[in-house]
């Protein structure tokens, strides 16, 4: 039974907009034509929180809008799962420099993570394979050979 | 059986078992219509829609629908609880009641009641207060606002809704959907007679569901998601199952009113009666992943500006001809 | 133009001497230093010649703080830059914003980073900074806010009315602006007031640019206003090739161009989606990606990325282009004609469309020089200034094209004359194809730690959303002291308040989306 619940929300993630910065583009170029990441059943922007399982954080979080953020994670009914999109979600990005004093370095400070794509923006096809490593994450199998399975 | 059947009374068992299957039809329904929705949506933006949930992703609104049992069911803390609990069931009230009377073919209709189309349009004027239910239960701006733009927007398209269909009524003399459908025998579609009422039907009903072009309350660009913003889970679902039930009764009584019902050469009538409805049904998503979003003060005027009065021209037209 | 102006100002304001500035070292042409009296003055001077503020710069020199007013002239080319030295203990200068609108914003920003009070300003609360910053950041020294003045800068409230109430447009949003909170206080369903609230993605590139050499500055200008990074590269690196005097090769100004332009078209394409998916119509979305993935095709094996560009060097480019670029880039070409007839049919004949869009957000001329609006809001409010004509850099200069000039000046301009510098760019960027030069792309000899001459200097480049100004004042190390954005989206974001008072919310999302706004940049 639990494989079955499990299997269902793996297939059927609805992410919620939330494009911060740069990186938003990027995850707006691999749910287009291209790189369709409604194949995955992702296809639903829901822009409710309340509707919605993932928080993709696409961006960099600083402290006027950590408040926001951790409202809207909170907002969201669990199961949900987030995703730390490019450099600046991961650990702050390249505005880490002495003397600053406006940006979070990391999301992981506010949100538990449960994936990192790394990039600066990352291609959508990195975006893709980090939706996968969430579905491997979630039902324990797979769904395409990885990289590293290939040779 | 012959004994169940004598004890309780046919007509007892012949509307369990409509129920029944109006029940296991409109889940399936609504099943059909978001995957059709998201592979129209796709093919019409150069991409396929759901693919890798089974072939052709035809197994992608089960998920849909386990994923949305599984959810946490969350109630905001200062929600209005009779309300926000209430709303999601008593919009399936009207879409339930609206289908005992929708002639599927010769022999399947749950009950003929001899004033069909207004059990039908009396019932949908209930759906404008689920949707206020909700926009005033959950304590949201955005969805108050969206509530109140929808009722708005229903109260104003329901005149024209009646006023289209009343042509065919006194063309045919009856409110009964299995007479107005048999009226309709060979090619005498009432579309045919009344070319200005169909469109003026369609395009009431598209604006009676919530749909593109008229979908300004569930706009997403300015109101999040409108009126259905607080609910999750399960009874987010039930809203949308609504909406795309809704759908298919409208296309269902367009088809009987005005394309000619189950009538058809050749296949059984059932057939015919789905092929018609689903056509409408795409026709009804193709306008809404072509054209944007009409104000709402261009929305009313729309209606109280050039349908209303179209609809009234039309009428007097079609009793002016009729007694002649 | 220039003389004239100089013997003006020297009878209106006697005893200021009036220096001439060289225009191609400097960026502008006159230069002149007031007393905190005089201001008023010369800002009625220039406001009644029709000349618009392009800037407030504030630099920090440690003795004493200097305010620093650009101004400029949409007719002719004629830029005067205006000097106020204040105190840095006591900082007060007078407010010009009852003469230049613009001013408004330029002095909150100036007052939250520097501790400068404008006296006279109505509202001089946090625009980018939030309460948790304890000292003015951009000055050298660490000088703590004292709590009087934390107290003024934070006391922002939103009064509730009797019949209105507030609803917040954002900062998180269905549609592609941004981080952009709009505090909207409304009657029904029509707005009296709009209030944005900025600052969510303040990334500190000013500070940063005071911290980090020029070469290291590079990547930060592609991601201030990711959708056009190559026109902010381009700004950047001229404006430094221009302050060291560093002449570039033809063919890296040509191959400058034409990355130049199709990273204006490509931005100018996602406008027209987003603007489209904000008035519900979902699917140009999706065609406007499909062909900003084909830009991406031929973009990508030449500079290395796909949208945060860092393409230009000092002194050229890094990566020469190859035949496959050119082949690539014509077909390219051929293919963007026939999808302008594609979206002629899909968006400009619909009607429904053209009424969401006529009549909306009337900007007029008085209105767009007084809040120093630029780009394609400006010229769809009626004044046909465009920078790369004025004041070309690169080999604008050669190219033959017309700059579209709205009438009315609402929503319904905006987009055509959008849809027009589409089809200017695809022509530029055939022209410049044709006469693409050989030769190298670099110059030599340019120093691996740039040290610039000491001096200040204000560049202006057009982006897809105006005129981006940027000041630099360099003293001879290698890294600058102190490096201003003027970007336009600041400067056209201004002008939204008074636009969307007495309209719909659903015409302010109209508005909005008609001003083309990346709030990155706005932010810096």
């Amino acid at each position: 039974m639990e494989k079955v619940l499990d299997l269902a929300r793996a297939n059927s993630i609805w992410p919620m907009t939330f494009g911060l910065a740069c990186c938003a583009i990027e995850m707006m170029s691999s749910a287009m034509s291209r790189f369709d990441l409604d194949r995955f059943g992702a296809g639903v922007f829901r822009a409710s929180p309340r509707q919605a399982d993932l928080m993709i954080v696409t961006g960099t979080v600083t402290k006027k809008m950590a408040p926001v953020l951790t409202t809207l994670y909170e907002q969201m009914p669990s199961p949900k799962w987030v995703i730390a999109m490019g450099n600046c979600a991961i650990s702050g990005g390249p505005f880490v420099f002495e003397g600053q004093y406006n940006v979070i370095e990391g999301v992981e400070l506010l949100v538990p993570v449960d994936v990192y794509v790394p990039g600066c923006p990352p291609r959508p096809e990195a975006l893709l394979e980090g939706f996968l490593k969430l579905e491997e994450k979630i039902t324990g199998t797979r769904r395409f050979p990885g990289p590293e399975n290939r040779w | 059986m012959e004994q169940i059947g004598n004890m309780i009374g046919w007509e007892t068992v012949k509307m369990v078992v409509g129920l029944v299957g109006v029940l296991a039809f409109v889940v399936l329904n609504a099943l059909i219509l978001t995957w059709a929705e998201r592979k129209v949506a796709g093919h019409m933006q150069r991409r396929i829609g759901p693919k890798e949930v089974g072939p052709y992703g035809l197994i992608q609104p089960i998920a849909d629908a386990i994923k949305l049992l599984g959810k946490e069911i969350l109630t905001p803390r200062d929600v209005d609880k009779p309300l926000y609990y209430l709303a999601p069931m008593i919009i399936f009230v009207p879409v339930l009641v609206s289908f005992i009377v929708i002639p599927f073919s010769a022999s399947l209709q749950v009950m003929d009641i001899n004033v069909g189309i207004l059990v039908i349009l009396a019932f949908s004027s209930l759906s404008v207060f689920s949707i206020l239910m909700a926009g005033w239960g959950s304590n949201n701006k955005y969805a108050l606002i969206g509530a109140i733009r929808s009722i708005a927007q229903n109260i104003a398209y329901e005149i024209p809704l009646l006023l289209a269909l009343l042509p065919v009524i006194m063309m045919t003399n009856s409110f009964s959907m299995r007479t107005i459908a048999e009226a309709q025998s060979g090619l005498g579609w009432f579309v045919f007679y009344q070319p200005v009422a169909f469109l003026i039907y369609f395009i009431a009903s598209v604006a009676e569901t919530n749909r593109t072009p008229f979908d300004l309350p569930e706009a997403e660009s300015e109101l999040v998601a409108g009126y259905h913003t607080e609910y999750s889970g399960m009874r987010f679902a039930l809203f949308f199952l609504a909406e795309y039930t809704n759908i298919f009764i409208i296309s269902a009584i367009a088809v009987t009113f005005f394309l000619g019902g189950y009538q058809g050469p050749f296949l059984p009538g059932i057939v015919w009666f789905l092929l018609k409805s689903y056509l409408l049904v795409f026709v009804i998503m193709w306008l809404r992943w072509t054209y944007p979003r009409v104000r709402f003060d261009q929305l009313l005027n729309i209606s109280w500006k050039a349908l209303i009065p179209l609809a009234f021209i039309n009428l007097l037209v079609t009793g002016g001809l009729l007694k002649l | 133009m220039v003389e004239r102006i100089k013997t003006e100002l020297g009878a209106a304001l006697e005893g200021i001497a009036i220096a001439d500035a060289s225009y191609r070292e400097r960026g502008y042409h006159l230069s002149l230093e007031v007393a905190p009296g005089e201001l008023l003055n010369a800002a009625r001077f220039f406001d009644e010649r029709g000349f618009y503020l392009s800037a407030i710069i504030c630099v920090d020199y440690r003795e004493y703080l200097e305010l620093v007013y650009i101004f400029s002239n949409h007719a002719s080319l004629c830029k005067v830059k205006v000097s106020l030295k204040i105190d840095p203990a006591k900082p007060v200068a007078p407010t010009i914003s009852t003469i230049f609108d613009c001013a408004y914003w330029h002095e909150r920003e100036i007052r939250e980073f520097y501790g400068v009070l404008f006296d006279g300003h109505p509202n001089m609360t946090y625009l980018f900074l939030h309460d948790g910053i304890d000292s003015y950041p951009l000055r050298r020294e660490n000088i703590p806010v004292s709590d009087e003045d934390k107290r003024a800068l934070g006391s922002f409230k939103p009064g509730e009315g009797e019949d209105t109430f507030f609803v917040n447009l954002g900062p998180q949003h269905p549609s592609t602006h941004g981080v952009l909170r709009v505090v909207l206080k409304m009657d029904g369903e029509y707005i009296e007031e709009a209030e944005p609230v900025l600052g969510y993605l303040h990334r500190m590139h000013e500070k940063m640019a005071e911290n980090r050499s020029y070469q290291q500055f590079l990547p930060n200008t592609g991601r201030m206003d990711y959708l056009g990074a190559m026109s902010f590269n381009l700004g950047y690196v001229t404006a430094v090739e221009r302050l060291c005097g560093i002449a570039v090769p033809d063919r890296a100004n040509y191959v400058r161009v034409i990355l130049t332009e199709l990273n204006r078209l490509s931005s100018h394409l996602l406008w027209l989606g987003a603007y489209l998916a904000d008035l519900g119509a979902l699917t140009p979305f999706l065609f406007v990606f499909d062909d900003r993935e084909q830009i991406n095709d031929i973009l990508e094996p030449v500079t290395g990325s796909r949208l945060t560009y860092c393409y230009f060097r000092f002194g050229g480019l890094y990566n020469d282009v190859d035949d496959a670029f050119v082949t690539g880039t014509k077909a390219f070409i051929e293919r963007m004609r026939s999808r302008f007839s594609l979206y002629d049919k899909l968006v400009s004949g619909n009607v429904i469309f053209t009424n969401r869009t006529r009549g909306i957000g009337v900007i007029t001329k008085e209105r767009a020089r007084k809040q120093a609006v630029s780009g394609p809001v400006l010229r769809g409010a009626g004044i046909p200034m465009d920078i790369r004509k004025s004041e070309p850099c690169a080999a604008y200069g050669e190219m033959n094209f017309e700059i579209p000039v709205g009438t009315r000046g609402d929503a319904l301009d905006m987009y055509h004359v959008r849809i027009r510098e589409m089809e200017n760019a695809v022509n530029i960027i055939e022209q410049a194809l044709a006469r693409l030069p050989e030769g190298p792309i670099m110059t030599e000899k340019v120093p691996k730690k740039l040290k610039p001459p000491k001096g200040d200097l204000y560049h202006t480049v057009e982006t897809p959303r105006g005129e981006l100004g940027i000041y630099i004042v360099s003293d001879e190390s290698d890294k600058p002291y102190r490096m201003k954005w003027r970007v336009p989206s600041f400067s056209n974001l201004m002008i939204f308040p008074e636009l969307a008072k007495g309209n719909m919310l659903a015409d302010a999302v109209a508005i909005l989306g008609s001003l083309d706004l990346v709030i990155p940049e706005i932010d810096r």
